[in-house]
């Protein structure tokens, strides 16, 4: 189970991983709040500190997200492209 | 020790999977084929993205040219080093029930200087003026 004497996992990695493949500001969320987990641990917040964490990946899974939705928004726009071009126009 | 096995065919397979996904960019260059997916970013507003190249820079890294991949995306070069031994450490804790961190990802001057880096390289990326130019991902020396 979780270790008491120490803080959070901080979730960086995926903060960074999001920012360099995923390129959305998103990843920036991210680094600010796992940036946030130490300071607040340390001044006793224990609970925050844990927030703070698990802010850190949910950002980074909303900016993996985005990607996603944007593929498939990629894809219905030339699903959109072809039914009105038709596969000759295009 | 049946269940550390285990574990190490977990991650196994996890790595399996990356090396048949990264193959397809060993495999076709993002430079000369339509069907990878776009930056969204650059997609809809013309401007580079610190992600911006990425793809285009992995084909080159698989392909032994680090210097290519550096004048495409140097951002992604030098964060492979720092996800490679990231995600290392977290499958060997994965595997072994221990943990590890890596230590830096927990000092200020590394998350600020990382991000501080990857927000100015954003910015100068997209300045048609010379040298930033040098920075896109377009300029191939």
């Amino acid at each position: 189970m979780e270790n008491m004497d120490r803080p959070p996992e901080n979730n960086l990695v995926w903060a960074i991983l999001s920012t360099v493949m995923c390129c959305w500001p998103l990843g920036i969320v991210a680094i600010i709040k796992a940036s946030k987990v130490n300071g607040l641990w340390y001044q006793g917040r224990f609970q925050e500190a844990h927030k703070a964490a698990d802010d850190a990946k949910k950002w980074s899974i909303y900016s993996a997200a985005s990607i996603g939705v944007f593929i498939i928004l990629y894809i219905l726009i030339f699903v959109v492209i072809f039914a009105i071009e038709g596969v000759d126009g295009f | 020790m049946s269940t550390v096995s285990k574990r190490i065919g977990v991650v196994l397979l996890i790595v399996m999977g990356l090396v048949g996904f990264v193959s397809i960019y060993y495999t076709f260059n993002p430079s000369q084929h339509s069907f990878f997916i776009p930056c969204p970013f650059h997609y809809m507003t013309g401007y580079h993205c610190p992600g911006c190249g990425s793809q285009r820079a992995i084909h080159q890294i698989l392909h032994g040219d680090l210097m290519a991949a550096f004048w495409i995306n140097p951002l992604l070069l030098l964060s492979i080093p720092i996800l490679l031994y990231a995600f290392g450490q977290r499958a060997y804790n994965y595997v072994f029930k221990t943990q590890y961190r890596v230590s830096f990802f927990y000092h200020k001057w590394f998350i600020y200087g990382y991000f501080g880096i990857a927000i100015l390289f954003w910015i100068a990326r997209n300045i048609a003026i010379y040298p930033f130019t040098l920075l896109s991902p377009d300029y191939h020396p």
